[in-house]
């Protein structure tokens, strides 16, 4: 008998836990309604705790493809170029370029009276030693691809240096300002060697103190800083918490200043309380469904413009994205170089089943969704299926783990063999131009998986033709045209269900100025401030 | 008068005949069992749930696959009575609904499960020797591995999907029944009726199943109604992490799996599915608990 009100306690505690549970969630809806408690926190001292997803990969720009390492080694390192909070190339190392009609010579005057951490100071030789690195074939860089068409680099005197082209580049300008063109110091590429990627030395606000995979990377004020305005904190913490909720309980806490990503779905819960701000901005994240282009029916571009019909873009922004978000009008966002606005596919069922119709595609049409396995892509697959079901195609949603999937993407030799139908995906552009946006994604034969990443198998001449008119000269309005045109004929054509673009997210105190994300995701901290 | 007297006599034995309770196992399990109030209760909670099972997809007041964009995220009301998902489909229209793939996953796995392990447990058990040795060393290398661990990596070599979810249960349980039913083998074999049935030259197979088998059976009907417990819990589990039931279908643990991300600011979104695992999980542990009371002969009232 005593078992039996051991148990009969256990449900009773169990109920009375979810009752608890039920009436917060009561309360908090009332909260929700009211803006904020407009609380303003503080802050002692002037070290940052910046929280963010995963681990930092490595700390040689040359050799990172993921912007969150880049977010790091942007701090500690600069390049000639780089982006402002809008995208747009400014002068860093460099004061000022000129480049040829051609787009194949590019000549930088630098920046004078600079020095590196350990004292180097930094002139043309410098620059020379870094793209040497960058542009050697058999350096095995990651970043390399970028930095390929580099034939030369030449010193033409201390502050100044040509680099010359195999062949014509019209996207090198953004390319130098990518963090992959960030500069060592020469001294430390010699003394470290391979192992300069855990430690690093540049020009940039901060030093580096030290960087330990588990527990984050910290960094120190640099006095000596070229520009006397910065910096204006004395050391920053970035430390990786992969957990959604620790994440957000560390801003909360006041444990972590700044955390990014914040879940679109934690927005509403914690913005404009205890002195906590979100920051949500339009970004360059583009996500799209793909459709197989080579395989029937999507080879008709009646069947792919009417799936683009029948998806309510409102309806998955709100659902999926939970407001985080807008509408995608082209092949690429708003921020990138070159868009250009198109009409949007506005939401019609009526007439996505017509057009299914007269392709000739029958009701109860099967299909196979493929996608990653995280919570939000699952949940935009599920949307979608639920979405084509109303004009009567059975879509089959299939996550899988990354390596999965990747196997099952880019191991395939042969395009015909290729057992994709739909994708559903995402892409931000890191070089913040229209070719790297497209032509990845959408550039022919020669972007088929396994070397890019056409999953469409989209294969148009007339666009190829454009994507590398666009390429072929560094002038800015022929580039314009150029990408204005393809995107149209894109657009049209319908390689993929245009969804969204995403808003970045981050979470901040609101005494911390001056730290923000860039639209690609990578997080800018070297003008931060304490209020 | 003597044959009155003998009359009298008939019927007072007649009489107390009637009064002496006729003492059938089965009876005298149903008056022990009765006794276990909360396993009673249990009992009928299971029935309702087998019940629902059958006609809960009939019954939902709404599309279980029915999105309502304008109505996400919305807490219990009277329009919905456990609140709506992030795609505004009923919550409890999934929940009913689930109850079918719950209870087919558990009930299915476990007697998969059961079969094996008393074929195996029996087969051991009776031949005893190298047989028995090989047999339950293969079963404690099975019981080394933690059950989720085994059954994810089952999951990991046949694919995701519901049918090899009650393959990786059915799988795991095999090794305990194996045990239980051998150890209860060897009891009833050593017992005298048994040698006396050896004795007058009956073959095996009929002493397995007319004799050692239904020796058996109480406690692998225990371990049954137990395991079923363990097994919905596995299966929710492993369709929460991915591996089970698939979108769009309202398996528990799939619907406590979307619902995660909006543990903060929508908590019935899990707290609803959540409840109907908890207790269906709990009934079938009460009843078996319950049964077990009342099968075990040792225990005395």
């Amino acid at each position: 008998m005593k078992k039996t009100y051991g148990w009969l306690s256990a449900f009773v505690l169990v109920l009375l836990l979810v009752l608890v549970g039920c009436s917060d969630s009561g309360s908090k809806e009332g909260a929700t309604e009211k803006e904020g408690d407009g609380k303003k926190a503080t802050k002692e001292g002037k070290d940052l705790v910046i929280a963010v997803a995963d681990n930092f990969t490595t700390l040689d720009p040359h050799d990172t493809n993921d912007t969150l390492s880049n977010s790091a080694e942007k701090t500690m390192m600069e390049g000639l170029l780089g982006f402002d909070e809008k995208m747009t190339v400014v002068p860093l190392l460099a004061e000022e370029y000129k480049a040829n009609d051609e787009a194949t010579e590019f000549t930088f005057k630098l920046r004078e009276n600079v020095k590196f951490h350990d004292g180097t100071p930094f002139n043309a030789e410098a620059v020379k030693v870094n793209f040497d690195r960058l542009a050697d074939p058999n350096s095995g860089l990651k970043r390399h691809s970028l930095f390929a068409l580099i034939k030369s680099t030449e010193v033409l005197s201390d502050y100044e240096v040509k680099f010359t082209l195999s062949e014509p580049f019209g996207a090198m300008i953004n390319t130098f300002a990518h963090p992959a063109a960030l500069i060592h110091s020469p001294k430390a590429l010699e003394e470290f060697g391979d192992e300069v990627g855990k430690n690093p030395v540049g020009t940039g606000p901060f030093k580096f103190v030290e960087w330990k995979p588990s527990e984050g990377l910290k960094i120190v004020k640099n006095d000596d800083y070229w520009n006397e305005e910065f910096p204006k904190v004395d050391s920053i913490t970035f430390k990786p918490v992969s957990e959604n909720g620790s994440r957000i309980a560390m801003l909360q806490t006041g444990e972590a200043d700044f955390i990014y990503p914040v879940p679109t779905e934690q927005v509403e819960g914690v913005n404009g309380k205890n002195g906590i701000e979100v920051d949500s901005k339009p970004s360059i994240v583009v996500r799209y469904m793909a459709m197989n282009t080579m395989k029937k029916p999507y080879d008709d571009v009646k069947v792919r413009q009417a799936l683009n019909y029948a998806i309510n873009k409102d309806a998955f922004i709100k659902v999926v994205m939970n407001g985080q978000g807008e509408k995608l009008d082209s092949v690429i966002a708003p921020d990138v170089q070159f868009y250009s606005q198109q009409e949007l596919y506005e939401f019609n069922l009526e007439k996505a089943k017509e057009l299914l119709k007269e392709a000739g595609v029958k009701e109860g049409l099967k299909a196979k969704l493929w996608g990653g396995n995280s919570s939000s892509t699952v949940k935009a697959m599920e949307f979608l299926q639920q979405q084509l079901a109303a004009v009567g195609i059975e879509v089959e949603v299939v996550p899988m783990e990354s390596g999965t999937l990747s196997d099952k993407i880019w191991s395939v030799q042969n395009a015909d063999d290729a057992e994709l139908e739909l994708y559903y995906g995402g892409w931000s552009p890191s070089t913040g131009d229209a070719d790297w946006g497209i032509r990845p994604l959408l550039g022919g034969a020669d972007a088929f998986p396994p070397k890019s990443y056409n999953v469409s198998y989209y294969d148009n001449e007339e666009a190829n033709k454009l994507i590398s008119a666009g390429l072929q000269t560094a002038d800015e309005n022929k580039r314009a045209e150029a990408y204005a045109d393809v995107q149209k004929l894109l657009w049209e054509d319908a390689p993929w269900v245009f969804l969204s673009a995403d808003n970045t997210l981050a979470g901040k105190k609101n005494y911390l100025k001056g730290v923000y994300l860039l639209p690609d995701g990578s997080l800018s901290v070297s003008e931060a401030e304490i209020e | 008068m003597v044959e009155l007297k003998l009359s009298n006599k008939e019927a007072y034995y007649q009489q107390t005949l009637e009064n002496i309770p006729s003492k059938t196992p089965f009876s005298e399990f149903w008056r022990k069992f009765k006794k276990q109030k909360l396993a009673f209760v249990a009992f009928f909670f299971v029935i309702a749930l087998i019940l629902l099972a059958f006609i809960g997809p009939f019954i939902t007041p709404y599309d279980i696959t029915e999105p309502d964009y304008e109505n996400v995220l919305s807490g219990p009301s009277a329009e919905h009575w456990a609140g709506t998902d992030a795609y505004g489909r009923d919550i409890f229209s999934r929940v009913l609904a689930g109850t079918q793939i719950s209870l087919y996953v558990g009930l299915t796995s476990v007697l998969l499960g059961a079969i094996g392990g008393t074929f195996l447990g029996i087969v051991a058990g009776y031949y005893g020797k190298r047989i028995d040795s090989i047999i339950m060393r293969i079963c404690d290398v099975l019981l080394a591995f933690p059950g989720i661990l085994l059954a994810i990596g089952i999951i990991a070599i046949l694919g995701p999907g519901l049918g090899n979810v009650i393959i990786a249960v059915a799988i795991f349980s095999v090794p305990m029944f194996a045990r239980i039913v051998r150890s209860s083998t060897l009891a009833v074999k050593s017992t005298l009726y048994i040698e006396a049935t050896k004795s007058i030259g009956t073959r095996p197979k009929r002493i397995i199943w007319k004799h050692i088998f239904p020796g058996t059976v109480s406690s692998i009907i225990v371990y049954f109604t137990m395991r079923i417990g363990s097994a919905i819990l596995t299966a929710a589990s492993l369709s929460f992490l991915g591996l089970g039931a698939q979108p769009p279908s309202p398996e528990w643990g799939a619907m406590l799996s979307g619902g995660r991300d909006y543990l903060n600011m929508a908590p019935h979104v899990t707290i609803f599915p959540g409840l109907a695992i908890f207790v269906t999980v709990l009934a079938f542990n009460l009843l078996g608990d319950g049964l077990r009371d009342a099968l075990d002969p040792k225990i005395k009232e």
